[in-house]
């Protein structure tokens, strides 16, 4: 949210990684990063705030909107290992805080599923 | 065991209108990714890539697609029709990829592909079909989960 109320302040602390002031490039993934920050205020905020709710209250929605959640935080850092102009060192930030706990979280989640009433 | 409904079927198959052109697309992209039929094919006729970085996270994306997306997308329907419950949570996980991306592309890509495509094609298999799919693969998986 902070990033595109002010993106330049953003890239100062170190929120985000690439300027609108910088070459081509730089701009090009910038313009990339704000799309993915739009996307995540529209869609995947929403999402995770009823996740947690949901999971607080034990409600079958929680678990479908913690499912939704895992998928995002599992796919993006396939993108980014793609991606092969992309830092490794991000890469691997994103695997380790994003990708392999979503993996244990849908794991976790179906293993539990009974108590939201999946059978 | 979830039994399958005709709603189950419009979306399996809208499902495959939707994202067997997509995969073919991706595929051109992975195996011509300088070829003029690969630029069109991505981002709209006669359009090029705007620099190196566009270029590569498209190439990015067409990886993901195939090697992710794909299987997914072949092991949920398959799935869905088993009457496995495990089959919706992955229509529900593409549904939401698929409406977070046409997020993302309506803000990348728009002012390119809206114009070299025309509204028809955007608003139906170029950008529009993978929205009207996300958002119904998740309203039915819900409802059959819930059921």
């Amino acid at each position: 949210m902070y990033s595109l109320l002010d993106w330049e302040g953003a890239v100062k602390i170190g929120l985000q990684n690439e300027s609108f002031n910088g070459d081509a490039a730089e701009q090009a993934i910038a313009d990339v990063e704000k799309g993915i920050a739009i996307a995540d205020i529209l869609w995947a905020f929403p999402i995770t705030v009823v996740a947690f709710i949901g999971l607080l209250r034990e409600k079958f929605i929680g678990f479908i909107a913690a499912m939704m959640v895992f998928a995002i935080c599992v796919y993006f850092p396939l993108i980014y290992t793609f991606r092969v102009s992309m830092n490794f060192d991000i890469v691997l930030a994103a695997i380790i805080m994003w990708a392999i706990p979503s993996i244990l979280g849908i794991f976790g989640l179906w293993m539990n599923r009974k108590l939201f009433n999946i059978n | 065991m979830i039994e399958t409904t005709i709603i189950t079927w419009i979306i399996a198959i809208f499902g495959a209108i939707t994202f067997l052109p997509l995969f073919g697309a991706q595929l051109v992209m992975i195996l011509k990714p300088r070829s003029q039929k690969a630029k069109d094919l991505i981002i709209g006729k006669g359009e090029n890539w705007r620099d190196k970085t566009h270029f590569k996270s498209a190439l990015a994306f067409a990886w993901a697609d195939i090697i992710i997306i794909l299987p997914l997308y072949i092991l949920g329907t398959v799935w869905v029709f088993n009457g496995q419950p495990w089959g919706y949570i992955i229509w529900i996980s593409l549904g939401v990829l698929s409406i977070y991306f046409s997020i993302l592309y309506w803000i990348l890509e728009k002012e390119y592909t809206y114009k070299s495509a025309g509204w028809i094609a955007y608003f139906t298999y170029f950008w529009g079909f993978f929205l009207y799919w996300g958002l119904g693969a998740i309203a039915h998986s819900i409802l059959q989960l819930n059921n």
